[in-house]
């Protein structure tokens, strides 16, 4: 009988907890953690897919910032990496001036493709995780294990929604330029290029054609700029502007955040590329 | 992940299943408490010069069945604020019996000083956000009717969303539509509604109710009016619609543009 | 099943035979509540060399209706009291107004403890990552809001920081977000980054020269903002009523209200 009126007797007095929320207002937790809400549904991911994926449904409510080129490739004189600068939400273009190319530490980069904020997020927090092994350990990460850290979490969230493409790219003196591609399936790859991202096959098709271990850094970096140029020209959920990196032996080092319109033009005009293109402006 | 150039990065049909927009609509079967069954339908309130005037009628409908003709639906609260609800009734019980247990926590815990209408509508909105993000939501629309910190009238709306917003003049449900336009008209900002007189007041609402219960099928001729100063509440609970006059009804012909 | 999908041997023809996803059918289907809905408006914020400007208009709709006139989507953020008096910082909020009111309460409070436990105010930059990652803590539940912040940086100058809905961000110069940014982006990528201007007789074809992009002064600006709404009022529904501004100089935050057509 207790239990019976336990279980429908109703309290003498009836309560939200809403101090709960309250307290919480007041004692936040870290900034950078392994907590998140979810909606109390039975099927999470379904739910968030049906609200987010605007591939299935051009008019799901909540629009988040995709579409992307990058790309990063090994040679002898280290890596370069390139991407676009474009975000797109729908078929909205979101931002021109996206820093696609996150720099994790002074030598550790890593590239943005997929959910803009999945991205940031998690480089971000893998830039905390960095820093604590080298005061752990007193020497830096390796971009294996950096790259295994990212991918590992990544995994541990697999199914639930995340969506990234990446590629930590980095030179450590136990392992010379390393390259890594970490998707949000929890796909960890070495080798020595990618291209990652809506305009990856036009990219690779560039890169493919013209690349050779032994590239001098002047042609590295221009293949590197004219395969995102490729890419902005063809994939619609690309273009905005070339942001370019070299990682070195002593860090990575920035080559510019350049308007792809006028390196067009430039192309076509001076080299005589994208012939398809008329430059009469009749 | 899709590795698709078209669908670059979007969840993949073999991982996560086909994409679900049943989420997105609220249409065919429904879940317990997904949906409000005996219903209450509009609030309204009316700003003036000193304080506020909100009635409701005393209609629960079940569907279409006019179920319970005598609920009352205005409730005062700490004998400083009125609460309306519309929508669900017995969520609308629920939070009457939560907003007793608040005035005796109140009664006890402060000395001599009470929540008014602007803590309260904080409170319910807090609650009734808190409901949704749990996704077992209080199926009502509510309008706060009183005074703020400073005196002044205050009259906010929140809703099972936890959605609010603040205004001379609200209505709730069908409210919204058709007595709306007609407060609007009498009070279009704060500043016009600080000068109405309490006369004013009462008669457009009156005038609105009146209007409501010509055209909006779940509702009745009985209804509940507050009138909240700093005075205090006076809130009559057994009203009927007076000086009705149906001649309109003669010229109505089937819908819209339709004449003949 | 799932590592096998790809192969074409083991599942029957793939992808290559079908590219549009599937859709679920309408059996066993979970009907759950819908947490959202859109309370439309538009909020626009520009930065220039020693201040910025916050804007959001004060209409406040649900579908056709309009809810009230004045709801106002621009907050002051992190000043010791409720009055928020000697706040550095604003953000605005646009989308669903709930969560957008729950995201301002929860970033105000953090700003808040900021202030009390460090003794002195925020800065902008550690308030825009710090924005990011209450954004991305509900990244599977999301706040249906597009957020902007807005202060000034450490050398005075102006800074706008924008956001998608699962915390994306980025220093931008200017951006308008809500109902109306797509007709107000184009025109601000036109009038302040001065896209696709260029100097008359400079050159021919291809060589004619960018206008030059130099920082707009404050007058020059507020104007931009009321004409962007006014602009956007006369073509969106869900925008108009009332424009409500914050001004951000190294003198404070100064508050304006302007009205705007209300049909």
């Amino acid at each position: 009988m207790d239990t019976l009126v336990a279980s429908y007797g109703r309290p003498m007095f009836e309560k939200e907890h809403v101090e709960e929320d309250q307290l919480e207002l007041y004692q936040p937790g870290p900034s950078l953690s392994l907590k998140f809400a979810m909606p109390p549904v039975a099927q999470p991911s379904a739910w968030l897919r049906a609200a987010t994926d605007d591939h299935a449904n051009p008019n799901c409510p909540i629009k988040i910032a995709h579409g992307t080129t990058t790309l990063a490739f090994r040679f002898q004189g280290g890596i370069i990496v390139a991407t676009d600068s474009r975000a797109t939400a729908g078929n909205w273009i979101a931002s021109q001036t996206v820093k696609k190319v996150i720099e994790i530490n002074s030598c550790l980069l890593g590239t943005m493709a997929g959910g803009a904020a999945d991205c940031q997020y998690w480089l971000a927090y893998l830039g905390m995780q960095c820093r604590l092994h080298e005061l752990r350990h007193k020497r830096r990460i390796s971009v294996a294990a950096a790259s295994k850290i990212l991918a590992n979490l990544v995994y541990s969230y697999k199914g639930m929604g995340l969506s990234m493409g990446t590629m930590c790219a980095g030179v450590t003196p136990s392992e010379g330029p390393a390259l890594y591609y970490i998707d949000s399936d929890g796909t960890r790859l070495a080798g020595n290029m990618f291209c990652v991202g809506s305009g990856q096959t036009f990219a690779y098709g560039v890169l493919d054609a013209e690349y050779k271990y032994d590239l001098s850094v002047d042609e590295a970096l221009a293949l590197g700029s004219r395969s995102i140029l490729a890419a902005t020209h063809r994939d619609a959920y690309s273009g905005g502007f070339i942001n370019l990196y070299h990682v070195k032996e002593e860090g990575w080092v920035k080559h510019g955040f350049n308007d792809t319109n006028p390196i067009f033009w430039k192309t076509k005009l001076e080299k005589g590329e994208f012939s398809n293109v008329t430059s009469e402006l009749v | 992940m899709n590795h698709l150039p078209q669908a670059w990065g979007r969840p993949r049909d073999d991982v996560y299943g086909p994409y679900d927009g049943s989420y997105l609509q609220n249409d065919g079967p429904n879940q317990h408490s997904q949906s409000p069954i005996v219903t209450g339908t509009s609030v309204l309130a009316l700003k003036f010069k000193d304080g506020v005037v909100i009635a409701a009628d005393n209609l629960a409908s079940y569907g279409s069945l006019a179920r319970f003709t005598d609920v009352k639906r205005l409730r005062k609260f700490a004998e400083t604020s009125v609460v309306g609800f519309g929508g669900d009734v017995s969520d609308m019980q629920y939070l009457d019996r939560l907003l007793n247990s608040l005035d005796i926590e109140e009664a006890y815990g402060s000395t001599g000083h009470t929540l008014n209408a602007q803590n309260l509508h904080t409170y319910l909105a807090k609650v009734l956000y808190k409901r949704r993000s749990n996704f077992n939501p209080l199926w009502n629309q509510l309008l706060v009717a009183g005074l703020d910190g400073e005196g002044k009238p205050f009259l906010a709306s929140a809703d099972l969303l936890g959605t609010t917003f603040s205004s001379p003049s609200l209505a709730t449900g069908f409210g919204a539509h058709l007595a709306q336009p007609l407060l609007r008209k009498v009070a279009p900002d704060e500043e016009t509604a600080s000068k109405l007189s309490l006369e004013q007041a009462v008669e457009a609402v009156k005038a609105s109710m009146k209007v409501l219960f010509y055209r909006d099928a779940r509702s009745i001729d009985k209804y509940s009016i507050a009138v909240v100063t700093k005075e205090g509440i006076d809130l009559k609970q057994d009203e009927k619609l007076e000086n009705q006059s149906w001649a309109f009804a003669e010229q109505i012909r089937g819908y819209g543009t339709q004449v003949n | 099943m799932t590592m096998f999908s790809q192969n074409p041997l083991m599942n029957g023809p793939n992808y290559s035979f079908s590219q549009t996803p599937t859709m679920a059918s309408g059996a066993n289907k979970e009907h759950s509540f819908y947490p959202y809905t859109d309370n439309g408006g538009s909020t626009l914020a520009i930065s220039g060399n020693d201040f910025m400007i916050m804007a959001g208009d004060t209409r406040s709709t649900s579908g056709y209706n309009i809810n009230t006139r004045y709801s106002p989507k621009v907050f002051k953020i992190g000043g010791t009291t409720s009055s928020q008096d000697d706040a550095t910082l604003v953000l605005s909020v646009v989308g669903f107004a709930a969560d957008g009111h729950a995201l301002k309460e929860k970033l105000d409070a953090i700003v808040k403890m900021y202030r009390y436990q460090h003794g002195k105010p925020m800065s902008v930059k550690a308030c825009a990552q710090r924005l990011s990652t209450i954004l991305y803590g509900k990244r599977f539940f999301p706040y249906y809001v597009t957020a902007i912040l807005g202060g000034l940086d450490e050398d005075g100058k102006g800074a706008v920081y924008s956001y998608d809905p699962v915390g994306s961000y980025e220093r931008e110069q200017c951006r308008a977000a809500g109902a109306a940014a797509s007709l107000i982006m184009p025109f601000l990528d036109n009038q302040v980054n001065f896209k696709n201007q260029y100097i008359p007789g400079s050159g021919e074809g291809h060589a004619l020269v960018e206008r030059a992009k130099d920082p707009l002064p404050l007058v020059v600006v507020e104007a931009l903002v009321k004409d962007a709404f006014d602009s956007a009022v006369e073509r969106h529904i869900e925008v108009g009523d009332g424009l409500s501004m914050m001004l951000i100089t190294k003198n404070g935050i100064e508050e304006k209200f302007l009205p705007l057509k209300k049909d």
